[in-house]
């Protein structure tokens, strides 16, 4: 119960973290995304069915209080969990390039899942998508890729106090 | 037989959750675009949840940088430079409502209407969050059903129009700003009374759809509510047309606006209580169809 609690409370303070503090920033996009990243995590860490249910309630989280209409969070945020639970152990994932990789391309790839959505289901030209990839997507994925080596050293001595693993990290799971 | 089933299923256990777990959230999505009354009683609920604590570091993140802005960079110029900023909006409000006036007094029949939808009864709010993504452009308000707040709701500032409350809580409300791609407004411009529909751009812009090719338009001109949608009261301010789109055939031109209302600084927000008028116009109807069909 307390690896479902406690996952599930630390993702709403990081939305209220994303909703209040990182909106503050005077530039918005570089603004990165911390509940994709915490998303990325769980990846890592946690088995598929329990970590794809929490990303599922992350999404659907994500989604209360953003401006789309339909939800799209609720779908890409666990396909980019099982992408990510596929795809970590071809990734190094100790030092900060691999680990701004990893969020990099994930940041990009749910950057395009939503794109994908916005286009086929509310008929938004692909032309202004198309220069949204570029204008806003890489700046955005970027900034997500920088933040994410800090943020994964803190989850790391986070999980491991909150767990009482010390020995269960990154490291070994990856 | 069954022994094989029964291992064939432990063989595929992940891959069945997998396509369960995605195909629920599209059961959500479509739940969600049929706005059913379940999926917005957990929204809420969930919502009422997390607001609170939205509230609470709002209000920290705004003390510390209060701190920091008025005691220890600048002590007295920021306050004045607040108040003034604060003067200009009025005075721009003053002379937007002075134009529109002098504009309705010449057409003597829609002075008494112009009135009456610019005095409605507004609730005051404030803006304790923002869309979590950058995709979307939302805010969180701290007034919700119980403050009379309903979805549709007009949301104002004295600068002009910000949006329309999407979803709402009991003590919050979601609004969905006028940049974001799913909003549309029924507006016309000032100087030639041209109809036309405010579709979000993304970012800190607008774009002016269904604008006919032999209506007269121009850089500068000012673009405001028409009253045709029945939640935003006539002449309320949306914007300035920064570009003409005039190139290729059709019916219609497009023109790119930017709002009157710095949408990355809002703090405080008005909701009109009071819709102006039922009508709805045609280009609305066709749109509101469009999206619907979607």
């Amino acid at each position: 119960m307390k690896r479902v609690i406690t996952p599930l409370l630390i993702g709403i303070l990081f939305l209220i973290l994303q909703t209040t503090w990182l909106s503050s920033f005077p530039i918005q996009r570089v603004r990165p995304d911390i509940l994709l990243i915490f998303t990325l995590y769980l990846a890592c860490l946690f088995p598929p069915i329990l970590g794809g249910i929490l990303a599922l309630l992350m999404g659907y989280l994500m989604d209360l209080f953003s401006g789309n209409i339909l939800g799209y969070y609720t779908f890409s945020r666990p396909l980019v969990f099982f992408a990510a639970q596929f795809f970590k152990e071809r990734f190094y994932l100790e030092g900060f390039p691999s680990q701004f990789l990893f969020a990099f391309t994930f940041g990009l790839l749910e950057g395009v899942i939503i794109l994908m959505l916005m286009g086929t289901l509310q008929g938004v030209p692909s032309g202004g998508l198309f220069s949204l990839f570029f204008t806003f997507l890489l700046p955005q994925s970027f900034s997500t890729g920088v933040v994410t080596p800090l943020l994964f050293i803190l989850f790391q001595k986070g999980s491991s106090l909150l767990f009482r693993q010390p020995e269960e990290g990154l490291k070994e799971k990856a | 037989m069954r022994i094989r089933g029964f291992f064939l299923f432990r063989r595929y256990t992940l891959l069945i959750f997998i396509i369960l777990l995605l195909l629920s959230a599209l059961v959500l999505m479509s739940l969600r675009a049929k706005q059913r009354k379940g999926i917005e009683v957990s929204d809420a609920l969930l919502m009422e949840v997390c607001s609170p604590f939205q509230k609470a570091a709002t209000f920290m993140i705004d003390t510390v940088q209060g701190t920091f802005q008025h005691y220890v960079f600048l002590v007295n110029l920021e306050k004045e430079n607040r108040m003034l900023k604060k003067k200009i909006a009025e005075l721009q409000e003053k002379d937007q409502q002075r134009k529109e006036m002098r504009l309705a007094n010449e057409r003597l029949r829609e002075l008494l209407q112009f009135r009456e939808k610019n005095s409605p009864s507004m609730v005051g709010a404030e803006v304790i969050g923002r869309d979590p993504s950058s995709w979307f452009k939302s805010i969180t308000i701290d007034k919700g059903e119980r403050d009379g707040v309903k979805k549709g709701m007009a949301v104002i500032s004295p600068a002009g129009v910000i949006g329309q409350v999407l979803k709402t809580a009991p003590h919050y409300a979601v609004v969905l700003l006028i940049t974001d791609y799913n909003s549309a407004i029924d507006t016309m411009v000032e100087r030639t009374r041209a109809k036309a529909i405010v579709e979000g751009k993304g970012e800190n812009r607008c774009q002016l759809k269904y604008l006919l090719r032999a209506d007269e338009v121009a850089v500068g001109d000012i673009v405001v509510t028409s009253g045709l949608g029945g939640n935003f009261p006539k002449g309320l301010m949306v914007g300035e047309i920064k570009q003409v789109d005039k190139k290729g055939h059709g019916v219609f031109q497009f023109a790119e606006l930017i709002p009157s209302v710095d949408m990355t600084r809002l703090e405080e927000v008005f909701i009109i209580m009071e819709p102006s008028l039922p009508t709805q116009s045609p280009e609305e109807k066709v749109r509101k169809g469009k999206k619907t069909k979607k």
